[in-house]
Formats: structure tokens, sequence, C-alpha cells
């Protein structure tokens, strides 16, 4: 068990050590000289050199590099290029609450929504109800984000000018204006989450030891929760990293879509005005997101199913 | 009967019916892929010759739209027009002709998901390839360098490096520019997988009977690498690289879609997305046709994925 954590601890370990270096030296190699940028392109040479100093551009690489993950470790993200003096942090911490809202409802949602679903369509295998689950789960999980967002939005609309009762499509302020956002981020996850429950309850329920339980004369409610459920969703731990994953690259999109002021959007502006250190703080910041998911879904793992841990 | 003649030596005409179908049968069988195959012919053919095509039929200059007969649009300006006997598929808010763009979009499309994957093949699956059979050291820098590339999200890493490429590639080569520069952050983010695939075939392979006996006759490394192991691999690594397709298409109008793709003048399905998104009230159209015909695509190239698979290995079915 030790061997098997401190195993994957490294692991995650080197993970982030290619997310730092990785983002530092795209940034690096990045086309312009963003100094030149803040001064308006003015000739300054004393000028210059002071905001090269400030911010620790005149080390040799290797030693910026240092410097720069010796200020990850402390909270410090270096100062943004845009609005010199202004903390990548200030600007992060503006748009996290947003994105960990969308984010963790999404993944809430998914799964109250998609491992039922999954299970309904796992015991009436082949039936009209797991026929319309699977259908319906498939088309969620195949249809693009944006395709969704606009055939919701179009339908939210069309009720709204039927002067039917309706979603708010822009905006934060009331609580229903986040329905839409989650349930788009969601969608993909959720027909994943359900079509994997689904085959995993499914191969569980043709399992010799559910025909023992069931000829032990327990009720099928008992097989279904002790036994069935038990052991089915224990593969459903090892698609979570994977689904937030989804959840990153599609949290972009929705904010983008749904005018979101999120780390997303974020990101996207700081793209524009070519501010580098917010880019690599952002991505450091989503990477490290999911390397702790899937660092507590191998921790699950190894508690709900101790042969993985002894295996290694 | 039935049975002595299954046990004599079976006629000329009987022996072509036992031997198994070939590929091309076992695929063209399966209905949803022959019908993707179809419509991706058809898609890649309308987007070759489609443009000038078009032109000359419809209108010879793309004659620029007036703004629609519309009672209740809240934004001022020219919204995006209906279909009509000119505009096959209408225009956007700018008043481009629709289908032109699409068939532009579908263009980018294809052409990035085209370089992806042969990035792919050259890249990835050679090193897959070399990893899997040499192992040792070679396996080692292989395998960690494509752990360092999935320690990037979805598609976090494509979008770094578009974002921060962008400009300069845009001023050295304009549109191709980058066109090259997103298939190459999109391969940057799925050649690993396909590395991994194929690392782990080969590996497989090498545990067989014929790879063994080819190793115990004396046979160098390289030559079991291409005459025993590539030819085994190959299915794998097309059905691999189609159904990547189904993501690199969507992949591409996501980063268009976030404005680093082709920039605005040029056209693309994402573009055409984000650009149809905010006149959704006024004409909910030209925010489908992009998004029908991406979605289509995307289905296209999976199901053609799943029915090349099961094609080339009846035993998954």
């Amino acid at each position: 068990m030790r061997g098997f954590l401190l195993r994957r601890l490294g692991s995650a370990l080197f993970v982030l050590f290619s997310l730092t270096l990785l983002t530092f030296v795209i940034a690096r190699l990045a086309p312009g000289d963003p100094i030149m940028q803040m001064m308006g392109n003015r000739r300054d040479p004393v000028r210059y050199a002071a905001l090269q100093q400030q911010y620790g551009l005149d080390q040799p690489l290797p030693v910026q590099y240092l410097q720069y993950v010796g200020g990850l470790l402390h909270g410090d993200l270096g100062m943004s290029f845009q609005y010199p003096g202004r903390p990548v942090t200030t600007i992060l911490a503006a748009g996290l609450p947003v994105s960990l809202k969308l984010g963790l409802g999404a993944l809430l949602l998914s799964t109250i929504v998609g491992v039922p679903l999954g299970i309904i369509a796992a015991l009436r295998r082949n039936g009209p109800a797991d026929r319309v689950i699977t259908t319906l789960m498939l088309g969620l999980f195949s249809i693009p984000s944006f395709v969704l967002i606009g055939l919701l939005v179009w339908l939210d609309l069309t009720l709204y000018k039927a002067h039917w009762p309706s979603l708010p499509v822009a905006g934060l302020q009331q609580p229903a204006s986040w329905v839409l956002p989650i349930f788009v981020l969601a969608a993909s996850s959720m027909g994943y989450i359900a079509r994997i429950t689904r085959s995993s309850m499914i191969e569980v329920l043709g399992q010799d030891y559910i025909r023992t339980a069931r000829s032990k004369g327990l009720s099928a409610a008992v097989i279904l929760t002790r036994h069935g459920l038990r052991n089915a969703l224990l593969p459903l731990l090892t698609v979570l990293g994977p689904s937030v994953a989804f959840l990153v690259t599609g949290a972009f999109v929705v904010e983008k879509l749904f005018n979101l002021p999120g780390i997303g959007n974020t990101t996207i502006q700081s793209i524009g005005q070519r501010d580098y250190p917010v880019i690599q703080a952002t991505t450091i910041l989503l990477g490290v997101a999911v390397l702790m998911m899937n660092l507590i879904t191998d921790l699950l793992y190894s508690v709900f199913d101790p042969r993985i841990a002894r295996q290694g | 009967m039935a049975v002595r003649s299954r046990v004599q030596l079976p006629a000329v005409g009987e022996a072509q019916a036992s031997t198994p179908p070939s590929l091309w049968a076992r695929l063209v069988r399966n209905s949803w892929a022959l019908a993707s195959l179809a419509f991706l012919i058809a898609v890649v053919v309308a987007a070759t010759v489609g443009p000038s095509l078009y032109q000359n039929l419809a209108s010879a200059d793309i004659q620029p739209l007036r703004a629609p007969d519309y009672q209740d649009y809240t934004i001022s300006g020219p919204a995006a027009s209906w279909p009509s006997a000119v505009h096959w598929l209408g225009g956007d808010d700018l008043g481009r002709d629709t289908l032109a763009r699409l068939l532009t979009g579908l263009r980018v499309s294809l052409a990035v998901a085209l370089l992806v994957e042969t990035i792919n093949i050259v890249l990835g699956a050679t090193l897959g390839l070399l990893a899997g059979t040499f192992g040792g050291w070679v396996d080692q820098v292989v395998s960690r360098l494509a752990d360092m590339l999935f320690a990037f999200p979805g598609l976090l890493l494509a979008i770094l490096v578009s974002a921060i490429f962008g400009t300069a590639a845009q001023n050295v080569a304009g549109d191709i520019g980058r066109l090259l520069l997103v298939s190459t952050a999109l391969a940057l983010v799925s050649w690993p997988l396909m590395a991994r695939f194929v690392r782990g075939q080969t590996l497989s392979l090498r545990q067989r009977d014929f790879v063994q006996a080819a190793e115990a006759i004396g046979a160098r490394q390289s030559h079991i690498m291409v005459r025993h192991i590539l030819p085994n691999v190959v299915g794998l690594i097309i059905t691999a690289a189609t159904l990547d397709m189904a993501s690199v298409v969507l992949n591409e109008a996501v980063l268009s879609l976030l404005g680093l793709g082709i920039q605005p003048p040029g056209s693309s399905l994402g573009l055409m997305i984000n650009q149809a998104q905010p006149h959704l009230e006024q004409n909910w159209f030209q925010l489908a046709v992009p998004g029908l015909t991406l979605t289509l695509l995307v289905l296209a190239f999976s199901f053609l994925g799943d029915g090349i698979r099961d094609a080339l290995d009846p035993t998954t079915r």
C-alpha cells in the first residue's frame, strides 16, 4: 500500500514538473519581447533594464526557471505583463470561483444523473428504457458543446418569446442563470458516465457471485446495492480523471459562449493581450486540478479495491 | 448428403464461398460504416471542387446580401439572411454567402485532420513501434516524453501552443501558417496516444510464436519490426487514426471558436459557429448549418473508425 502510494506520488510529481517546464519553455520561446511591448516599443535602456530586473528576465534561463518554480511553491505566480504591478494570483482569484462552481456543478450533475441512468439501463437491458437511455446518452456524449448551446439557447428564447417560463441566458445574477452553462458542460461527461456505468453494471450482473447471491434467496435490492453497485462503481472512479479533463476543455467553450468571467475566459483574454505569465498560470492551475483529481481517484481506488495496491 | 459434401474436398465454387470475406466486404456490410464512408467521400469532393463550382452555378461573384425581412430583431444592423435561390444556404451577418463559407470551412477541417493524422502516423506510430520493439532506453525516452505531454488535460497544450505562436505563424505564412500551427498543436496532443496504442500492441506481438521463432533463427530486431510486427499493427494504426480524426475535426473547431485558428476574413466551421451565435435569436439557421455539418462529420469519422475496427477483427463484435 505504501509503495503504491509513493509510486503514484512520484508520477504525480513528474507530471507537475513536466507541466511547469513545458509551460515555461513555451512561454520563453514565444516571439516578441514582452518588455518592449510593455514599454510601448519606446527605446529607453534605463527603464528597460529596470523592468527586466523587476521581472527577473535578466537572469540566465535555468535560473529563471528555478525562480519561477520557487515562486510557484510559495503561491507566487509572478506579475502580469499586461497590468504591470498586478500579481497573476489576483487576476486568477477573480475568475476562480466562477470556474470552480461551474466545474464542480457539472461534475456533480453528470454523476448524479449519469450513474442512476446507467444502472436503470443495465437492469432493463435491451428493453425500451435501455434503448431510450442509451440513445439519449450517446447523443449527449457526441453532440459538440457549441451545438448543444445553440440548440438550448434557441429553445429557451423560443419559450421566452411565447411568454412561457424560461431560463436566463446571460449574466450570473440569478441562481437560475447557472442552469444552462452547467448542463451544457455536464452533458458529454454525463453521457460518458452513464455508458461506463451501464457496461460495468452489465458485466458485474453476469458474474457468478451475483448468481450465488440470487440462489441464496437475497432480495433484489440487497443484491443490487451490496453486490452489484459496490463492484460496478469501481471502474467509474477511473473515468473521473478523464471526465475532469473533458470539463477543462469544455469550460473554455462554455465560458466563451455564455460570456462567463471564469478562468477559461481569463486565459482567452490574456492570449489576446499576450500576457504570458497569466497564460502560464492558468495552464498550470488547470493541469494541477486534473492531477489532483487523478491522485484522489488512485487513492479511492486502492481503498475500495485493496488488490490494486497489493499488486502495485 | 450435406454432411458428406462438407467432408469431401470442396468444389471450386464452394472454396470461394468458404474463404473469409475480404476486409472491404466486411466493412461494406456494416451499413453505418458504409453510409459514413459515402458521406465523407461526398464531403471531400464538395470541399475540393465545390467552391469554384458553386460560384459558377449560383452567382459569378457572391453579391452582398441585404438585411433580412425581420420584424422583431433587437440588434441593429444587418443580421444573417435565410436561404434563397441565389444563396442556397443564405448568408451571414456580414452578407457573405453561407454555402461558400461552409465549403471553404470544410477544406480547413479536412486539411487539418489529414495533417494531424500524417504527423500522428509518422511520429506517433513510429515512436511507438520503436519503443515496443527495442525497449530499454528507447522505450524510456518515448514513454516519458508521452507522459510529459499527457500532463496537459484535454486541449490545454494545443490552446497554449496555438495561442503563443499564432501571431508569428500568421505573419510568416498567413492562413497556411495558422493551419500548420493548429495542426501541429493538435498533433502534439494526439500523438502520445497513438504511440501508446502501437507500443502496447507491439509488446504483445513480441510474445507471439512467430516473432519468437524469428528471433530464434537470429533475425535482426529491425527486420522483425518491419517484416513481422509492422504488418500486424497497420490495422490498429488505421483504426486509431480514423477515430482520432473525429476528435481532431471537433478540436479544430474549438480552437477556431476560441479565436486561435483561422482568422476572421478566412472561414472555418468553428468561426462560423462563433459568428452565428450572437444572432441566434434572429436566425438560428446560420448556426444550424455549421453545427450540423460538424456533428455529422464527427459522427461519420467515429462510425467509419468503428466499422474498420470491426472489419479488421470480427471477434470484437
